[in-house]
């Protein structure tokens, strides 16, 4: 892709100017997170056990093992992956279509991951998601399978239409559009199904991180690091976009290939979240602006490690929250996050000026 | 000539009242059932002593949701919970077909009996109308994919018993179609919230709908007392009656059978999904069947009579070394069971096969007979489950609804 120029960025704060101290608050608050969404959790299990399981030396009780290894550890991975994956994701698109609202699936990503996933649960039940599996495919995926041949067709679309159309106002609209079309079709789904297929399709759009095991661990990472090394590669465009794009393009950056690489990245990032975890909303969105708050910026080059820190973070006090430690219940992530996270975030952006130097242009 | 008809039922009415006060306590006999105004039987020459024109009455034990008290020549029926938490419950007036409404119900769904035809919006009612001898007065049903019952299945797919949509997963009721197809009787359940329930709009349109809270009913034999209530719009409760007592006593020598023995291995149901599992309450229907089939299941001591969302990891750790696991939704084998989840290949039940599921009878589009006649046949379900549990007892069993995985 086009990097445009050093020189040619006057408009770009210069970096010790931002509050990189923030970074090493970030780091501990994130190791807390990661411990207190270890130890945290339905079944109590001592702070000393859960160490010794981590360091292999066992556990007064078997089968606390299995819960830290296999029930607590991909969870806590999942939710940093997620949380990262959403605001990083959340961020290109706010820069993409300046525009403050804007969030991951804004394109219809999980339009198209919902219909998949809808009509695996609703359409064709269980069978059908075993027919899939007769076929060949990866079984234990079937649901994340459906939701990223989904999610994937919304990007090919996207990148399609990207290709051709100028304004992004337009894409906007083709996303807005294509989302009230699948809607439609899932909305017929449900019309026509049983309650306990209901139920199931309900459960998948209320968002969870603790459905994903080892075995798509494998596939998950993989796929958000890609996405993530997209985005790390382009905070200059990014940048450049921020100003509009004429002003990138008389930067010299090749706006075409940029909003490309931009959509490919976010896309596959809210695709493969989407798929594992259901429809998380609300991170995605909040993230970036906490985060323009925090250090006080709208440089990509501190946002995107930031918003991948942070993301993380909020995702994983959402999961430790949604625990309901101490409770035998648990809670939807999708509930968590929106009402414990809204209320902070309008604290937030009530307190900061930074909205309208990022979004005014 | 129709006044004459009211005076002549008037006088046989004060008649029949002053004779029954004192004549000795009249035999049930069919023959005995007059109906006085039905077209050329409007004659009626003297008073019989069954002015009390339904002498088999239904004897409700169990059922917690209705009641029916009989008069002279009508029944009112009070489903007294039609939903869970409804403030207030539905009086339906049952009255012989073409005798006059008593006063004093005025607002009361009036519904004349025996009735001729039925609507269904749920797929547990058939074995009852099914056992009744009255599945032919089925005319039209909410959704006739997820059936079971062959005769249904069949008539609806040649067209003889319509679908018109507004069960608990068929999308909106189509009420044009039930307008002309004019039954006499519409059964539905209802959730209380107006948007998703057919009665609102089945009401408004003046048709005769009434409420069936079976599925409320927790006591397994509550639900399957509905029969009763179904009976009563048939007047079929003598032999309602005579049915359920064979179930009843089939179920409880079961049951009465099984509490004397001291080993009760320890169960736990359901699947997770996405992190979500959802484990039924001890009152629940669920953990009354597993209780009285012996087994300990492993939240009896839990509160409520839904289910509760726990974490997959609670229950990892509390049914890790449980002796069986039932109850698994859509599983037909032990192999789907892991391309949910490999981690239920952890539990100790899994790993030693002991997986039941409901599933044995299910058709084409995965119906399952468990969920439509079962709610019917507890004594089969309770049968199968001691089967599982204790195969001692009941050494030669057939399983009906429940199968081991493979």
């Amino acid at each position: 892709m086009t990097q445009p120029d050093r020189t040619t960025q006057p408009f770009i704060r210069p970096l010790p100017a931002i509050r990189w101290w923030m970074f090493g608050i970030l780091a501990i608050l994130l190791l807390l997170g990661f411990s207190a969404s270890l130890v945290f959790g339905s079944v109590s299990i001592p702070f000393d056990n859960i160490l010794r399981i981590l360091f292999g030396a066992g556990a007064e009780k078997a089968s606390w093992i299995k819960i830290v290894l296999d029930f607590r550890l991909p969870k806590s991975l999942t939710a940093m992956l997620v949380g990262a994956a959403l605001s990083v994701s959340g961020l290109q698109m706010q820069t993409l279509f300046r525009n403050p609202l804007a969030d991951p699936f804004i394109l219809g990503i999980n339009s198209g991951a919902s219909l998949g996933v809808a009509l695996v649960i609703l359409g064709f039940g269980t069978t059908g998601s075993l027919l899939l599996a007769g076929l060949g495919l990866v079984g234990d995926l079937s649901l994340a399978l459906a939701a990223s041949l989904g999610a994937g067709a919304v990007l090919v679309l996207v990148m399609l239409v990207g290709r051709k159309v100028r304004n992004p106002v337009t894409l906007l609209i083709l996303g807005l559009m294509f989302g009230y079309a699948t809607s439609a079709v899932v909305s017929l789904l449900i019309y026509f199904s049983i309650p306990e297929r209901i139920q199931t399709y309900t459960t998948w759009s209320y968002g969870s991180f603790g459905g994903v095991t080892w075995s798509q661990l494998q596939v998950m990472i993989p796929a958000i690091l890609v996405g993530l090394l997209i985005a790390y590669f382009l905070p200059k465009p990014l940048n450049a976009l921020l100003l509009g794009e004429d002003y990138a393009r008389t930067m010299g950056l090749n706006i075409k290939s940029t909003r490309l690489w931009i959509l490919l990245g976010a896309s596959i990032l809210a695709g493969v979240v989407t798929a594992f975890c259901g429809p998380i909303g609300f991170i995605g969105v909040a993230v970036p602006h906490l985060c323009r708050s925090l250090f006080n910026s709208s440089d990509h080059r501190v946002l995107i490690p930031a918003v991948t820190i942070v993301g993380a973070i909020v995702a994983l006090i959402a999961d430790v929250i949604a625990q309901l430690p101490g409770s035998q219940y648990i809670l939807p992530i999708n509930v968590v996050t929106s009402l414990f996270g809204a209320p902070f975030i309008v604290w937030v952006i009530l307190r900061q000026r930074r909205m309208k130097s990022t979004f005014a242009g | 000539m129709k006044k004459s008809l009211k005076t002549w039922l008037f006088i046989t009415l004060i008649l029949g009242l002053s004779l029954s006060a004192c004549a000795p306590k009249a035999e049930s006999d069919e023959s005995t059932v007059y109906l006085p105004l039905v077209g050329e039987q409007a004659e009626v020459e003297e008073a019989p002593e069954a002015v009390d024109l339904f002498p088999d009455k239904a004897q409700v034990v169990y059922a917690q949701g209705f009641s029916i008290d009989y008069y002279d020549t009508y029944k009112v029926v009070t489903v007294t919970q039609p939903w869970q938490g409804a403030s207030e419950g539905f009086t339906y007036v049952l009255v012989m077909r073409g005798s006059q409404v008593p006063g004093g119900f005025e607002g009361a769904q009036v519904i004349e009996i025996p009735v001729r035809s039925i609507v269904t919006m749920s797929t547990t009612y058939f074995p009852h109308l099914e056992m009744l001898g009255v599945l032919g007065s089925l005319v039209a049903v909410d959704d006739a994919t997820y059936v079971f019952n062959e005769t249904v299945q069949q008539r609806a797919s040649a067209g003889e018993i319509a679908v018109v949509g507004g069960g608990a997963g068929g999308g909106a009721v189509n009420v044009e179609m039930l307008l002309e197809i004019e039954p006499e009787l519409i059964m539905t359940s209802a959730s209380g919230v107006p948007e998703y329930d057919a009665h609102p709009a089945l009401i408004e349109a003046g048709l005769p709908v009434v409420i069936n809270a079976d599925y409320l009913e927790s006591s397994p034999l509550g639900r399957a007392e509905w029969g009763k209530f179904i009976a009563a719009f048939y007047n079929l409760e003598d032999e309602a009656n005579r049915q359920f007592e064979e179930v009843a006593s089939s179920y409880l020598a079961l049951k009465e059978q099984v509490s004397a023995l001291s080993a009760r291995p320890t169960v736990f149901t359901n699947t997770d999904f996405q992190g979500s599992w959802y484990v039924p309450g001890g009152e629940s229907y669920a953990a009354i069947l597993l209780k009285d089939a012996g087994a300990d299941y492993l939240w009896a001591d839990t509160p409520g009579t839904g289910a509760n969302p726990l974490a997959f990891e609670e229950v990892f750790d509390a049914a890790k070394e449980a002796n069986f696991w039932l109850n698994v939704g859509f599983a037909g084998d032990l192999a789907s069971l892991l391309m949910m989840d490999e981690r239920y290949a952890d539990f100790d039940a899994y790993a030693e096969g002991r997986v039941y599921n409901y599933n044995k009878r299910v058709n084409a589009n995965g119906g399952m007979d468990y969920f439509e006649s079962g709610t019917a046949r507890p004594d089969l379900v309770l049968a199968d489950l001691v089967a599982i549990f204790h195969p001692g007892l009941l050494p030669e069993h057939d399983f009906y609804y429940y199968q081991q995985l493979q």
